[in-house]
């Protein structure tokens, strides 16, 4: 009876507690429990891998700084595939707190980057915060070269691969790194007037993202950090994603368990009472 | 041989998360408040800055060019901050509404196609043609909409089938709230990953995180137990 009730009612500090320990503990000694790819991966690798030094990508990181601890796997995995296929990059923030991600990243991919020759301006430019609001969305997709005149160092941009870019239809890609923020906007100005778009979205936006996948304004849709682990597996560069896993997995577990106490305590408690009021 | 500059950052970043899950001991705590007040005035401070320079890229850049339209959205701006002075805070409706206009106009032509019509040409699926995968993702597509569009029948009485399949409906949806949620505790917990790992890749920033968290909960609990928690907490 005691046991049942104190599965209903338990101090929630416990669980905070074991949640802490959960995750940390496999952080900081890591255990290599197993994953598997999704389709879903599957066809977001495929969408990156077709690209070429031809195509344009506009790399969009749609995120604050916390929502780039989660999906920072799949930012890094995207952007060295990229990178490999030597398709040219521009990078847009649409968070003050993101203005110092695409460094971070181009850090975490140096390797990469001098074994390619990828050259700032030439292969790559990095905007900073261009995209604060809808209206900034809209006037990029309509008149680019109208809006985006300097890069985030204050350089002009003229004389790099930008030049191309006149309005949405001279990208070949949207890659939207997000927690939620421009997201819309990019579907409304690019996505539904045809620029093809892949998301790398947080866990708790999967599902008001599926229905953009439903109806074909994204090719691909990456699965917040588990998606990114699962592109280093894909792509053969294990980093931050696969080195979470453990922790991820086991914090699903537990999270199961305690449905499952919660529960039983539930049910036995409204047995134990519903038999004393009888 | 650790770059001193990333080290300190490293330090201060874990003290003030791991003050910041301070609020999770369940009671308010000035350790919590130190990590709160640095937060916000960092944030600040930096979205500001962050648009004065965008200010300067897209407007003054703009203007240099020959975009003397520009200028406008200049006087729009200054006329926003009237609102500061009473005498003038009439100024501010005009820029207020134009970009509550401009707003609504920009989003309300598209939202018609993402959010509505795009959504029902998705849901309206071929039946009988494709690979068995496809049809049966087709068929559970098709059957839980109309089981739960039955659901929000309000107009008719709802009894006999259309009950039973409203039923069902209801149902399938605890079913998808279900894997909201499972989705939202992923991501919640896909935050919570991400910021630790923050302080456990490298190796070297290990020790780090063990003695901030060590700091935080030793000072955490011995406040407590000398009554300061409540008492050193600035109020709001």
């Amino acid at each position: 009876m005691s046991l049942l009730k104190s599965f209903n009612s338990y101090d929630s500090r416990i669980v905070y507690l074991l949640l802490f320990l959960i995750v940390t503990i496999p952080l900081l000694s890591p255990m290599g429990l197993p994953i598997s790819v999704s389709p879903s991966t599957v066809t977001y690798y495929e969408v990156i891998d077709a690209l070429g030094p031809d195509d344009l990508v506009l790399v969009v990181l749609d995120t604050e700084f916390s929502g780039y601890m989660e999906i920072q796997s799949g930012i890094i995995a995207s952007m060295r595939v990229m990178v490999e296929r030597d398709a040219k990059m521009c990078v847009a923030v649409s968070h003050p707190e993101a203005t110092g991600i695409p460094e971070l990243v181009f850090a975490a991919i140096k390797n990469t980057v001098d074994e390619h020759g990828y050259t700032y301006g030439e292969d790559y430019v990095i905007l900073g915060y261009v995209f604060p609001n809808e209206a900034a969305v809209a006037s990029a997709a309509q008149d680019w070269q109208g809006v985006i005149h300097n890069d985030f160092y204050g350089q002009s941009t003229e004389g790099t691969f930008l030049d191309q870019i006149h309005d949405w239809s001279d990208w070949t890609l949207i890659s939207d790194y997000t927690t939620g923020i421009q997201s819309g906007s990019l579907i409304n100005h690019f996505g539904l007037r045809g620029t093809p778009m892949i998301v790398n979205c947080i866990g708790v936006m999967i599902s008001t993202q599926m229905p953009y996948l439903s109806t074909g304004i994204y090719q691909a849709l990456l699965q917040s950090m588990r998606g990114g682990a699962e592109l280093e597996y894909l792509t053969g560069h294990p980093g931050p994603g696969m080195t979470a896993m453990d922790a991820f997995t086991l914090g699903h577990y537990m999270l199961i368990v305690l449905i499952i106490i919660g529960n039983i305590g539930y049910f036995g408690t409204k047995e134990n009472s519903r038999r004393n009021v009888e | 041989m650790t770059d001193p500059v990333e080290l300190s950052i490293m330090v201060v970043g874990c003290f003030l998360s791991m003050c910041m899950f301070s609020t999770l001991y369940g009671k308010s705590s000035p350790l919590y408040s130190l990590a709160e007040e640095s937060y916000i005035g960092f944030a600040t401070g930096l979205t500001i800055v962050m648009n004065l320079m965008y200010i300067y890229n897209t407007g003054v850049v703009g203007i240099q060019g020959g975009d003397w339209i520009l200028i406008f959205g200049f006087i729009l701006g200054i006329a926003t901050l009237l609102r500061i002075n009473p005498k003038y805070s009439y100024f501010s409706r005009l820029p207020i509404a134009i970009t509550l206009g401009a707003q609504l106009g920009l989003s309300l032509r598209t939202q018609i196609y993402t959010g509505f019509i795009d959504q029902i040409k998705a849901s309206i699926v071929p039946l009988f043609e494709g690979s068995a995968k496809t049809l049966i993702y087709n068929w559970t597509t098709f059957i839980c909409v109309i089981f739960m569009l039955s659901f929000f029948l309000y107009t008719i009485e709802i009894k006999g089938p259309i009950k039973l399949s409203a039923k069902i409906g209801e149902y399938l949806m605890y079913a998808s709230f279900g894997a909201i949620f499972a989705q939202t505790f992923m991501g919640r917990l896909g935050l919570f990953v991400g910021s630790i790992q923050n302080f456990t890749v490298p190796p070297w920033k290990k020790p780090i995180l063990i003695a901030c968290m060590a700091i935080v909960l030793v000072a955490l609990i011995a406040l407590d137990k000398l009554n300061l928690l409540e008492k050193l907490t600035p109020e709001e």
